[in-house]
């Protein structure tokens, strides 16, 4: 088990690497795979509680250091009303909503019913997206919601989920290799069954 | 609850609560630290994205030329292939010479840069391109092209820098509007990810007599810009009960940046 959650928190920081090869789709209203959130995402269903909040947090904090933009500086006699950025901080909790949500349907995934969680990674992101939208607006005031951002963020979505089978494919071959039960229940039926 | 998973919880929480309440200064030597270790690999992406654009301007240029060389392969054989890649070759060095000329015209003090990644996050309207400290760049600096200002450094790194774009709703920028007394705070908008992008000029005098086609310029005050960057013209004015806005069409096209220019002294030298 130590050494399947050590190789699913290398396969998280592996992802970040590869996030950077994956531009934004211009022809799909700039949406992008969000490959992180993926990883994190099918790796939080595989494993316990505390290693979700620890892949949580490690997404959380690099995410953060990838994407956070800086004070805009200038004199605050001409710039008075500063646009505020997001903290630095806040994807981790995001992180964590996300991977307690996953971690909900963690029964179904026993029973070896990996779609389902599938299928949620991609309601996830997209609940991701909107909480990330939604304190945006908070923060910066004006609720401006067009179409073509929230076609941005089921584009994404979809985008994203369509490589969830990918995904669980390789932690299933990482799990056999490192001779752990990801779905336990499901290979208990498997076993009956025979 | 198993305890453990309670300890787990508190220990995560507590590490939320750390990262935000990170000073500006520490978020960015963690994002120093970030970019550096991940720098090989931004090469490479990079270097990926550069040969992938060009991979499909060359797609693009090959359908025209063929369809250029069906008609006249019988006569010509291949003479019009020579003659469309004459014409790309007198193109790129029209494009070139006219970025020369704008280098030896300005009176700023800058350093050339291609953009070499476009929009790497989900919401911020970014590009980086490849100077960074080592050519002196700085945050807060302006970013500039041949045809306007294109936005601010966000976060230098040691060969590469972040810009934040002028289409973005956190690059303000102090604008006048030309053959009028009107200032005001020209800042992008949110979520405009299609079409031709437009800014919006804020905090106008109630009663301000604009018209479609005026130019908007930098005022210079503020600290970041210097004067009389053309930022881009006005589109419409909308008047309110405080104040009026101006909706302006950006100078710059930013679906096709190539070479800009970050301005390095922040005041430019006097002849």
């Amino acid at each position: 088990m130590t050494r399947y959650t050590l190789i699913t928190v290398l396969l998280v920081l592996a992802s970040f690497v590869v996030q950077q090869f994956l531009p934004a789709l211009t022809a799909l209203h700039h949406s992008r795979i969000l490959l992180v959130q993926l990883v994190f995402l099918c790796a939080a269903v595989t494993v316990g509680q505390p290693t979700m909040l620890l892949l949580a947090f490690v997404c959380g904090f690099l995410w953060d250091a990838h994407c956070t933009l800086g004070s805009h500086g200038g004199d605050p006699e001409i710039y008075s009303q500063p646009v505020e950025s997001l903290r630095f901080g806040y994807s981790i909790v995001l992180f964590g909503a996300m991977g307690f949500l996953m971690q909900g349907i963690q029964p179904l995934f026993k029973q070896g019913k990996w779609y389902f969680s599938a299928m949620l990674s991609g309601l996830a992101i997209f609940l991701y997206l909107a909480a990330e939208y939604l304190i945006i607006t908070f923060v910066r005031g004006n609720l401006i919601f067009a179409k073509a951002t929230a076609l941005q963020m089921v584009y994404t979505s979809v985008l994203t989920m369509l490589f969830s089978p990918l995904i669980f494919w390789m932690l299933f071959g990482i799990a056999s290799w490192c001779a752990h039960s990801i779905n336990p229940e499901a290979g208990k039926k498997h076993r009956r069954h025979f | 609850m198993k305890p453990l998973n309670l300890i787990a919880i508190l220990l995560f929480l507590s590490g939320a609560v750390w990262a935000l309440t990170r000073s500006e200064r520490t978020v960015r030597e963690i994002q120093g630290s970030y970019f550096s270790a991940i720098s090989p690999f931004l090469k490479s992406g990079s270097k990926t994205e550069v040969y992938a654009r060009s991979f499909l301007e060359e797609v693009r240029l090959s359908k025209a030329l063929e369809a250029e060389l069906n008609t006249t392969r019988s006569a010509m054989g291949r003479l019009p292939i020579i003659e469309a890649h004459c014409l790309e070759l007198e193109r790129e060095n029209a494009q070139l010479r006219h970025s020369l000329d704008f280098k030896n015209a300005t009176n700023f003090n800058i350093a050339a840069a291609q953009v070499i990644r476009r929009q790497p996050t989900t919401w911020w309207q970014t590009v980086e391109i490849d100077v960074g400290e080592e050519r002196g760049i700085g945050s807060h600096l302006a970013v500039l092209s041949n045809e306007g200002l294109v936005g601010i450094v966000d976060r230098p790194g040691k060969e590469r820098s972040s810009v934040i774009l002028l289409t973005d709703e956190a690059c303000q920028v102090s604008a006048k509007v030309e053959d009028s007394p009107e200032v005001g705070i020209l800042s992008g908008q949110r979520g405009q990810f299609e079409g031709t992008p437009q800014l919006r000029l804020k905090f106008l005098s109630k009663n301000a007599v604009l018209r479609a086609g005026q130019r908007v310029f930098t005022t210079g005050r503020g600290g970041i810009f210097q004067a009389n960057i053309l930022l881009g013209t006005i589109i419409s004015v909308e008047k309110g009960a405080e104040d009026s806005e101006a909706l302006v069409r950006p100078a710059v096209n930013f679906a096709d940046l190539g070479t800009v220019f970050v301005v390095l002294a922040k005041d430019p030298p006097k002849k």
